[in-house]
């Protein structure tokens, strides 16, 4: 198929899956809650609805910052879809590109002048602390499989089998990023409700589009990430199965557990990611 | 190890004797995201910070003063230039000048500011980055002291000895150090609250950067 089909369909997929995907994980953090929640499709339709909206810029706002962040965010998860799904490139480019959405994060925040979004943006700074779970999975998966491009590491398991039984550890860490990046998350310092809606207060209309189109492909791209790394060469099918499942359990998590405070939040990140690396070099060097 | 195995697909070299600059999909993609936003901030205006005020109905503005903007702008668009360079040199011993000088625009960038807790904590993130200029540039002389040569290129070739892996390691804790990174940000946070959101990102965006090229190097040499 040709190149630009592949990345048009591939966005798109991203796109509705993934905002079907977190309109699921709020529908189960609900249930567990005993709410019956807002239907599944509700975040699909706010992303549109926002599109549609005016869009208005505050007096104080840093332009062209303010606005151009939020095109930057489009711009960084459509590269992860090319990365990710289409080309299946290599993990680093990925890695680059969660760097950049935190920057995302804090540049969103400070730029409006509000001092929630201010708030978010110094909180962003620490929980940069989130990436280190990341670095070390992929740091760990390479130093196992030799290769740091997402069809090698498929191939690879091919031959010797799912990574998720051969790096549990890591399996772990990973699964920390997930918590770490879902809805409600008790990681999510960037957007406690204490700060209303953190780095997004200030973003409306179109930009506030951008912004959510952005989170459901981030979403999709995170989740994609995870079932392709440990699972090998999966199934349609499979993938979607791995989805729902993770989706559900980072749910029931949400739902149960407070969000921590900012020191808790990135000392319990790099705590886990410390203890599983040096555990996983351990397992791989036995 | 291929080097191809890291980044990408290698697009092209550029061989200035021992010294090799080679591009892949990596480097790309982060040389021209650092320059996007090295333009915008270079066309960017700053905010202005509002905050009610206690006790009564009034609003207490803070902006940046036009002086300040113009030396602060010039130190951030220095600093993404230094960026820039990082993210495409082969070569070890250019990756720690880059880094150092980011270390030390960092703080420019901060320290006209007339804030007593941001200058607080820009004076402790630049002891700290002070103190990891001896490791970041010692292990990158145990590296060239162990192999002969800086040029990452050539370390991709060779195999990892106890001494590079070593230099390596004690090179990470200088990035970590002069970036301001985990376990070091605690100093650095602080500095984020000072208004003049366009060059803050830079700030905060150098160090990220720096952090994937330097996982990218120390996957070379191991």
């Amino acid at each position: 198929m040709n190149l630009m089909a592949q990345i048009l369909i591939n966005v798109i997929i991203a796109f509705l899956a993934g905002s079907l995907l977190l309109g699921f994980h709020r529908k189960v953090m609900a249930r567990v809650q005993l709410r019956p929640g807002p239907p599944i499709i509700q975040y699909l339709l706010h992303s549109l609805k926002f599109f549609f909206k005016e869009t208005t810029f505050p007096k104080t706002a840093s332009i062209p910052f303010y606005i151009g962040i939020t095109v930057i965010l489009a711009i960084i998860w459509v590269t992860g879809v090319i990365v990710g799904p289409v080309t299946k490139g290599s993990l680093m480019i990925l890695f680059g590109i969660y760097a950049i959405h935190k920057i995302v994060e804090h540049n969103a925040g400070s730029s409006s002048g509000s001092p929630y979004g201010k708030l978010s943006c110094v909180r962003a700074v620490f929980s940069a602390a989130g990436e280190l779970p990341l670095f070390a999975v992929i740091a760990v998966i390479f130093l196992l499989t030799g290769t740091m491009d997402i069809s090698g590491i498929i191939a690879y398991q091919s031959i010797h089998g799912p990574l998720f039984f051969q790096l549990p550890l890591a399996v772990l860490m990973f699964f920390t990023l997930i918590v770490t990046k879902s809805p409600y998350s008790p990681f999510a310092i960037t957007k406690g409700k204490e700060i209303i809606s953190g780095f997004e207060t200030e973003h409306f209309g179109m930009l506030r589009g951008y912004i959510m189109f952005s989170e459901s492909i981030a979403w999709y791209i995170l989740l994609w990430i995870f079932l392709t790394i440990f699972f090998g060469p999966i199934s349609v099918v499979g993938y979607l199965i791995g989805m729902i499942v993770i989706c559900i359990i980072t749910g029931f998590i949400n739902a149960t557990t407070p969000m921590l405070n900012p020191n808790h939040s990135v000392m319990t990140q790099i705590s886990i990611a410390v203890i599983c690396t040096v555990g996983s070099i351990i397992m791989i060097i036995i | 190890m291929l080097i191809e195995n890291l980044g990408g697909n290698l697009m092209g070299t550029i061989p200035l004797g021992d010294i090799v600059l080679y591009l892949n999909s990596l480097h790309i993609f982060l040389f021209v995201t650092i320059l996007v936003f090295t333009a915008l901030i270079a066309i960017s205006r700053t905010e202005t910070q509002v905050e009610a005020m206690f006790g009564s109905l009034d609003e207490n503005k803070v902006s940046v003063g036009k002086k300040e903007f113009k030396q602060r702008r010039f130190l951030a668009i220095i600093c993404g230039i230094a960026t820039a360079g990082a993210m495409i040199t082969g070569d070890l011993f250019n990756f720690t000048l880059f880094m150092a000088l980011i270390g030390i625009v960092n703080i420019g960038i901060v320290s006209a500011v007339k804030h007593v807790d941001v200058l607080n904590s820009a004076y402790q993130y630049g002891l700290i980055a002070m103190m990891c200029g001896l490791p970041l540039f010692g292990g990158a002389a145990m590296i060239l002291a162990a192999t002969g040569t800086l040029s990452l290129f050539e370390l991709a070739a060779i195999p990892a000895s106890p001494m590079m892996i070593f230099g390596a390691l004690v090179m990470l804790i200088g990035v970590c150090g002069e970036s301001g990174i985990a376990p070091f940000f605690a100093s650095k946070a602080e500095m984020f609250r000072t208004p003049g959101s366009p060059f803050i990102l830079i700030i905060h965006l150098s160090s990220l950067f720096i952090i994937v090229r330097f996982v990218e190097i120390l996957l070379i040499i191991l």
